[in-house]
C-alpha cells in the first residue's frame, strides 16, 4: 500500500487577512515498508505534510493518492483512509479521555464498528506492542500514569486501528533519555514488523539511526531528499539551514579539516568506531 | 570562593504527610554568580527541589536558605520570589497577559514598582533576552523559544540575583532551546546571575560550573561536568545519556586507542584523534 | 497552527480620538447615553442621538459595515419587537386594515420608537468594543469598580480573571482544534448524527480540554506565585488611566446631548 502526494498545497484560512501557505506544491510518495523521516525547522510544513497523509487536511490543490485513488474525490470512504494510515499527534498523552486505559485504547476500533470481542483482542495487541501488557494494566484509569507509559497507551490507541502506515510528530518530545530510547525502540520495531513508519523529529541523531529515507522541508517546500547518506553527506547545506547534524558527522567534517582522511559518509556512531580505529591504525603504521 | 546564595540544608520533602520522600536529605550550596545544572530523569525530584528554592514549596525536614533568608520564614517569601526567579518548563502557561510588554510588567506590578519605572526596566529586559522587537507582540503568536524568553524577560525585569530553570527548554525545538540558553549564558556571564538550570538534556550542562546527578530523590553526582559526564559508567545507572562523544571516546578506548579521559565534545575528540593519528 | 489568529471580541484596530479615550470615560459616557436613548420620549427626541452616533461612528474611523455586523445577531428580536408591537399595542387612528388585525398610528409610532431604541442601544455599546480592546475595557471596568472593595466587591480578581481568559482562549482553541483532529484520526466523528449523539461525540474532545484547561490553570497558578502575585494589594500598574481634554470634551458634550433629548421631548 502506498500513498501519494501530488503538487500538494495547503493554505490555512484562504481568502482571509490571515491567510498563509504552509506547504506549495509538494509531491512525495510514502513506499511501502519505509522509515521516512520529516525534518525542519518549527513551522516549514511538516505537520502540516503529516496531517494530508491520513485526509485530515485536505489540500488547497493538488492530490493525495491512497493506491492511486484519490482520496478527497467524492465517493471515497475517509474512513477508509484514517483505518490505513495512523496519525499520531505531538503529545498524544493529552488526548486520552476515558476511564480505564483498555477503553481508551478501544475507542478507534470501537469507532470502527468492531463487535465487543474483536474490541478487546485488539486492545491486547496495541497494548502488547507498546509493552504495556502486564496483567490489570487494562483497567487502570490513564491518568494515573507515568508521562512515558500515557504516551505509550495513547499510541497503543492509533496502533489498535491497525494502520498500515504509521505517522509520528515528534514521538520521543519531552521524554527523558531513558523514555525517549524506548520510544524509539519501540518505534523502529514497529517498523521491523513490517509498519511503514512516517517520523517528524528534530533529532538528527535518531534521523541517522533509524530512517531509510528523509526528506527535509524548509519554507514549505521539499529542500532535500535521499537516504540518510545522501542527505548527511551534504552537512554543510543542512547547517546553512540552520538545522543540525548528526554529532558523529560533525566530527567526520572537522577530522577531515583537520587534513585526516576520514570517510565523508559516516553518521552512526557505529560507523564511526571503525572509521576512526582504522584510522588510529593507519596512523600508527606512518608512525612507526 | 564566592559567597553561597542558595544554600539547601539536608532538605527532605514529601508532597503529602507520611508520603513517599519526593527529595531526600539533599544539601547544596551555590555560589554567587555560578551556573549550577541539576540532571535527572522525569520523577528524580528535580522539579520538586527547584520549587523548594523558590519558597513554593516548604522543606518536611530541614532549611533553605536564598541570600541569608529563610524560605520558611514567612514575612520573606516575596523578597525571596524576587531575588530567585523562576521559569518554568511549559512556555504556554507562565504568561499571565495579553500582550508581550505587559506580561513583563506583572511582576513589577506585584512587587509595587513605581508606574514611572516600570517601562524603562521593561524595554531593558526584553532588550536583555532579544525580544525588545516583540514587545507589543500577542504571546499566543510567539514560537516556543520567543515565549520562554519573554519568560525570563519577566523573570529579569524584577532585578533578581538568581535565577531557576526548571526544565525551561525541554519543550522547544533545537533552534528554541538554541536561543533561550544563549540568552541565560549572557545573563550569566555579563550580569553575574546566579543560574540554576535543571534539565535532561545532558548536552545543555555540558557547559556549566557544577552539575550535579539526583536520582530518587537524591543527589547522588556532584562535580565539573567533565568529572560527571566523561566517565560514561558512572552516569549510566542513573538513567541518563552520555554525551555522544563521551560514549564513543569509551568504546574507542575499549579497543585499544589510547584517548585521553574527558572527552566530552566534537572540538576534544576531534584533536584527541588528530593527536594519536598523525 | 489553523486557529492563530483569531480575532478576539470585536475589536477594530485604529487610530483614533475615540480609540485614546480613557476607557472609564467611555463606558460611563455609554451609561449616560443609554438613559438619553430612554430619556428619549418621542421620535424627534431620537434626533440628535442619531446624529450624535453618526458623528462619533465617523471619529472612531471605524467602518459603517462592522456597526451593522454587530447588529445581525440581533435580527430576529427586532423584527419581533417591531411586529409585535404594531399589531398588539392599542391606538386609534386606523392606517391599514388587513382584515385579521388592524395598523395603527399610535402603535406604528411606537413600534418604530421600540426599535430604534434596541437598534441604537446596540450600537452604541459596539461602538464601545470596537474601539476598545478587551483588556483595556477590563482595566476601565476594575477602576470603575474599584472603590466596591469596600463592600467587598472582587473588582481586582474579576478583572485578573478576564485577562486571563482572554490569554488562554487562543491557546484552547488551538488545542480544541488539535485534540478534535486526534480524535477524527481514530475514527472519531464529530459531525454526523442526531443532537444527541453528536453531544456524546463531544466527550472525547471536552475531557481531555478540561484535564488540559486544568493542568494550564494549575501550572499558571505556581507561574503567578512565583512571580511574587498575591492578589490586588500593594499591587501598582504599567498602565495608568488618565482623563485628557478629549475626554472632558466627551462628556460635556454628552451631557448637552441629554440635554437636547430632554428638551424635544418637552418641546412636542
Amino acid at each position: 500500500m502506498q500513498v501519494t502526494l501530488e503538487q500538494v498545497t495547503h493554505t490555512y484560512q484562504e481568502g482571509s487577512p490571515f491567510q498563509a501557505v504552509a506547504i506549495r506544491d509538494v509531491s512525495l510518495t510514502i513506499r511501502e515498508g519505509e522509515f521516512l523521516a520529516l525534518i525542519g525547522h518549527t513551522g516549514c510544513g511538516k505537520s502540516t505534510l503529516a496531517q494530508h497523509i491520513n485526509g485530515l487536511l485536505k489540500p488547497t490543490s493538488g492530490r493525495v493518492l491512497l493506491d492511486g485513488q484519490d482520496i478527497h474525490q467524492k465517493g471515497f470512504d475517509k474512513r477508509e483512509v484514517r483505518r490505513k494510515v495512523g496519525l499520531v499527534f505531538q503529545y498524544p498523552e493529552h488526548q486520552l479521555f476515558e476511564e480505564t486505559v483498555a477503553k481508551d485504547v478501544g475507542f478507534g476500533p470501537k469507532n470502527l464498528g468492531l463487535s465487543d470481542a474483536e474490541i478487546k483482542e485488539r486492545v491486547a495487541e496495541a497494548l502488547r506492542k507498546v509493552g504495556l501488557d502486564e496483567p490489570g494494566f487494562t483497567e487502570k484509569s490513564p491518568f494515573e500514569l507515568s508521562g512515558g507509559q500515557m504516551r505509550r497507551v495513547a499510541m497503543a490507541g492509533v496502533l489498535a486501528m491497525r494502520p498500515q502506515i504509521l505517522v509520528l510528530d515528534e514521538p520521543a518530545a519531552g521524554l527523558d533519555p531513558q523514555s525517549r530510547e524506548d520510544m524509539l525502540q519501540l518505534i523502529s520495531g514497529l517498523h521491523q514488523q513490517g509498519s511503514t513508519v512516517v517520523m517528524i523529529s528534530h533529532s538528527m541523531d535518531d534521523v541517522a539511526r533509524f530512517a531509510t529515507r528523509a526528506v527535509v522541508m524548509e519554507h514549505g517546500t521539499i529542500a532535500m531528499e535521499g537516504t540518510p547518506q545522501e542527505i548527511f553527506r551534504q552537512a554543510e547545506r543542512l547547517e546553512q539551514m540552520g538545522l543540525d547534524v548528526p554529532s558523529v558527522c560533525k566530527l567526520g567534517m572537522k577530522l577531515r579539516e583537520m587534513g585526516l582522511n576520514c570517510p565523508e559518509d559516516i553518521f552512526r556512531e557505529e560507523q564511526a568506531l571503525p572509521a576512526l580505529l582504522a584510522l588510529w591504525k593507519e596512523g600508527k603504521c606512518h608512525g612507526a | 570562593m564566592a559567597e553561597p546564595i542558595i544554600v539547601a540544608d539536608h532538605v527532605s520533602f514529601a508532597y503529602e504527610d507520611d508520603g513517599p520522600l519526593a527529595v531526600r536529605d539533599v544539601s547544596l550550596s551555590i555560589e554567587r554568580g555560578s551556573f549550577h545544572a541539576i540532571l535527572g530523569q522525569n520523577g528524580s525530584g528535580k522539579s520538586t527541589l527547584a520549587k523548594l528554592i523558590n519558597g513554593l514549596y516548604l522543606p518536611t525536614e530541614g532549611h533553605v536558605t536564598v541570600c541569608g533568608m529563610d524560605t520558611q520564614d514567612d514575612d520573606k517569601t516575596w523578597e525571596i520570589r524576587r531575588r530567585a526567579g523562576m521559569v518554568f518548563q511549559n512556555p504556554d502557561n507562565q504568561l499571565v497577559a495579553t500582550i508581550v510588554r505587559e506580561d513583563v510588567a506583572f511582576g513589577l506590578e506585584n512587587i509595587g514598582v513605581p508606574t514611572e519605572e516600570m517601562p524603562a526596566r521593561i524595554d531593558k529586559a526584553l532588550k536583555d533576552v532579544g525580544m525588545l522587537d516583540f514587545a507589543d507582540r500577542a504571546p499566543h503568536l510567539l514560537s516556543g523559544g520567543q515565549k520562554q524568553r519573554v519568560a525570563i524577560a519577566g523573570v529579569l525585569a524584577m532585578a533578581p540575583e538568581a535565577i531557576i530553570f526548571d526544565e525551561s527548554t525541554a519543550m522547544l525545538d533545537p533552534q528554541g532551546r538554541r536561543e533561550v540558553m544563549q540568552a541565560v549564558k549572557r545573563l550569566n556571564k555579563e550580569q553575574g546571575i546566579t543560574v540554576l538550570w535543571i534539565t535532561h538534556y545532558m548536552e545543555e550542562a555540558v557547559e556549566c560550573d557544577q552539575a550535579h546527578v539526583m536520582y530518587h530523590g537524591q543527589i547522588v553526582l556532584s562535580g565539573t561536568p567533565r568529572e560527571i559526564f566523561s566517565d560514561v559508567k558512572r552516569i549510566l545507572p542513573y538513567r541518563l545519556d552520555a554525551p555522544p562523544m563521551a560514549r564513543l571516546a569509551e568504546q574507542l578506548r575499549a579497543k585499544g586507542m589510547p584517548l585521553a579521559k574527558g572527552i566530552l565534545t566534537v572540538d576534544e575528540m576531534a584533536k584527541e584523534v588528530a593527536r594519536l593519528c598523525k | 497552527m489553523a486557529l492563530n489568529n483569531i480575532t478576539l471580541g470585536q475589536y477594530y484596530p485604529a487610530d483614533s480620538v475615540v480609540h485614546r479615550m480613557d476607557p472609564r470615560v467611555k463606558i460611563l459616557l455609554l451609561v449616560a447615553i443609554i438613559v438619553a436613548v430612554f430619556l428619549a420620549g418621542n421620535l424627534l427626541a431620537f434626533a440628535p442621538i442619531i446624529l450624535f452616533l453618526v458623528i462619533v461612528t465617523k471619529l472612531s474611523k471605524v467602518p459603517v459595515r462592522m456597526m451593522v455586523k454587530g447588529l445581525k445577531p440581533l435580527r430576529l428580536i427586532l423584527i419581533l419587537t417591531f411586529i409585535l408591537n404594531l399589531f398588539f399595542l392599542q391606538g386609534e387612528t386606523v392606517l391599514l386594515d388587513l382584515g385579521f388585525a388592524q395598523i395603527k398610528r399610535e402603535s406604528l409610532i411606537l413600534a418604530v420608537h421600540y426599535s430604534l431604541r434596541l437598534i441604537l442601544l446596540v450600537l452604541f455599546s459596539s461602538l464601545l468594543t470596537l474601539t476598545t480592546p478587551p483588556i483595556t475595557l477590563t482595566d476601565g471596568l476594575e477602576r470603575l469598580l474599584s472603590p466596591l472593595r469596600v463592600i467587598h466587591f472582587p473588582a481586582h480578581e474579576m478583572a485578573m480573571m478576564m485577562s486571563i481568559a482572554l490569554r488562554f482562549i487562543p491557546t484552547l482553541m488551538e488545542e480544541a482544534d488539535k485534540i478534535m483532529k486526534a480524535q477524527t484520526a481514530r475514527g472519531a466523528d464529530f459531525e454526523s448524527g442526531n443532537l444527541i449523539a453528536r453531544a456524546k461525540a463531544m466527550v472525547p474532545l471536552l475531557v481531555p480540554l478540561f484535564v488540559s484547561a486544568f493542568r494550564r490553570a494549575g501550572d499558571l497558578a505556581m507561574a503567578m506565585e512565583a512571580r511574587c502575585y498575591h492578589g490586588g494589594e500593594g499591587r501598582t500598574r504599567l498602565r495608568v488611566l488618565k482623563c485628557e481634554r478629549r475626554d472632558y470634551i466627551a462628556c460635556a458634550v454628552v451631557a448637552l446631548l441629554i440635554a437636547a433629548v430632554v428638551l424635544t421631548g418637552k418641546l412636542y
